[in-house]
């Protein structure tokens, strides 16, 4: 792809999330969202290969269904009320729309379909954009729309995604298939907590965003896109292996490490609001994530898998991917656990 | 002009017994364009005059081009209108769907009387002050309308180019 053209494509990539950032009225904010649709789909389908495209083309139904569906929820909310700001959503069956829509945006739960087979037909890099950058324009949208949105839907939301996104990743064996569960059930964390303490659902974006780029970049240093593949990089490139088995114990939020620290705050929050079922199906079920994060932690590090002898000592040639992001992402992925008195001073 | 809007609500709703009646796509395209046009004219009469050209001229000239390209590629030597055998059942059946429906709302509305001193010319006044408006204070937001057209043409042809390569291009 020329240059010039993935300039225009990346900036306005940028544009899109800024407008829907900035904008108090629904059409604009929508607009940011087309333009954002817009404008990765020759990143997706870069490498025309009929997988990249069929992934594009799902993407895009997905997205088209979705913004049509805001615009049109926006609209009856504009011909009831006769307003059309973002903080004067107040019709019950615009408020259910919008969420509903929102999340088929981003893939939560009962709306997920679409997005691991899409992640699976994406280069590493594209699938890190889809998994941060495009999910940032509708939670914009979704953490203004959550005071007026039915409280029992946001919690369902919240709970299907992190169970099917926990169950969904228990039989892949495809790493961008296991990083989009992965993301579900992230967006599950996100979503539980948006109608409590929204700061507390962009501390979970911000968390997430680095611990899942760090993890792509990972995969995109090593070239793996399968878990047998996986299981060979310690031969390869031993020291990223060793940390990227606790930057995905990080995404399965163990203790010391950063990923703890959203599940932490949400759980004590859920708790001090008085849900302690919600708070312990929650728990519960990123044990579910929990496991697939560990057989792959198993696969790279604590197991050597049966080969050949000389399979074990590979030709190692001069590294000339830019390593700078993945260091400063893994350091921050591993351990920003110290920063949350800070992040809850932020929060409070 | 009450005349005039009956007119085309009426032509509204044969037009678009005209499409969902499964006739070929080159008469499908006919009565799409047929209702797209008149829905135009109806959006004129309730006093959205900008949008009602807007529309008339995009819809219809943009998404007729689309229609053109997919009637010419779905080409049949015998088409069939709306007269033969398989669509007239659907053209009827529709048609009796719409009486019943008139019939069920009979006089419960009252008509679309134009209260107004001006005439025909009622339909251009109302929205003018809101295009001044929109070119006045809405100007940035118009300039982001246009590099999102441009957006459109660059990640269309992007997704089309190449003949050796297109995985989109199933022709």
């Amino acid at each position: 792809m020329s240059p010039y053209v993935i300039t225009i494509l990346l900036s306005s990539l940028g544009l899109g999330t800024a407008l829907t950032f900035m904008s108090s009225h629904w059409l604009l904010a929508w607009m940011g969202l087309e333009i954002n649709t817009l404008a990765i789909l020759p990143l997706m389908a870069q490498h025309h290969h009929p997988r990249a495209v069929e992934a594009t083309t799902k993407y895009f139904l997905a997205q088209a269904a979705a913004a049509a569906t805001i615009l049109f929820a926006s609209t009856i909310n504009a011909w009831t009320t006769g307003e059309w700001n973002i903080y004067c959503l107040s019709h019950p069956a615009a408020t259910i729309l919008i969420t509903m829509a929102l999340a088929l945006k981003v893939g939560l739960a009962p709306v997920h379909f679409w997005m691991p087979p899409v992640m699976q037909g994406l280069t590493l890099t594209t699938g890190l954009i889809m998994a941060t950058w495009q999910k940032l324009a509708p939670f914009a949208l979704i953490i203004q729309m959550a005071p007026f949105t039915h409280p029992l839907l946001l919690t369902t939301l919240g709970l299907l995604s992190v169970f099917i996104g926990g169950w969904g990743g228990l039989n892949q064996t495809q790493l961008r298939k296991i990083l989009a569960y992965s993301s579900i059930a992230h967006l599950g964390w996100m979503i539980i907590v948006t109608q409590y303490k929204p700061q507390l659902t962009v501390l979970v974006l911000i968390t997430y965003i680095i611990m899942t780029s760090a993890t792509f970049l990972t995969f995109k240093l090593m070239a793996t896109t399968k878990i047998n593949t996986l299981a060979m990089s310690w031969a390869k490139v031993p020291t990223i292996t060793a940390m990227a088995a606790l930057a995905l114990l990080s995404l399965g939020g163990l203790p010391p490490l950063t990923g703890f620290m959203p599940k932490w705050l949400i759980l004590q929050e859920l708790t001090m609001q008085g849900l302690p079922l919600t708070a312990t199906m929650m728990t519960l079920s990123a044990l579910l994530s929990l496991y697939f994060y560990l057989r792959l932690c198993y696969a790279m590090t604590l197991t050597i898998s049966p080969n050949t002898n000389n399979s074990s000592a590979p030709w190692r040639l001069q590294n000339t991917q830019a390593t700078a992001p993945l260091a400063t992402l893994m350091i921050m992925t591993l351990l920003l656990l110290p920063l949350t008195p800070l992040a809850q001073t932020l929060t409070n | 002009m009450t005349y005039f809007l009956d007119l085309f609500l009426l032509s509204l709703v044969v037009g678009l017994v005209g499409v969902a009646s499964n006739p070929a796509p080159y008469f499908a395209a006919l009565g799409l364009a047929v209702a797209g046009g008149v829905g135009c004219g109806v959006l004129v009469g309730h006093g959205g005059s900008l949008v009602g050209l807007m529309l008339f001229l995009i819809y219809l000239g943009g998404m007729l081009v689309v229609f053109a390209y997919s009637a010419a590629l779905a080409a049949e030597p015998f088409p069939e209108t709306w007269g033969a055998g398989s669509v007239k059942v659907y053209v009827l059946m529709y048609l009796f769907g719409v009486g019943v429906a008139v019939w069920w709302f009979w006089g419960g509305h009252g008509g679309y009387w134009v209260i107004d001193e001006f005439k025909e010319f009622f339909m251009v006044r109302g929205d003018i002050g809101g295009i001044s408006l929109m070119y006045s204070v809405g100007g940035g937001m118009l300039v982001v309308c246009a590099w999102v057209l441009l957006l459109c043409l660059f990640v269309i042809l992007e997704l089309t180019r190449g003949l050796s390569r297109g995985a989109l291009r199933a022709v």
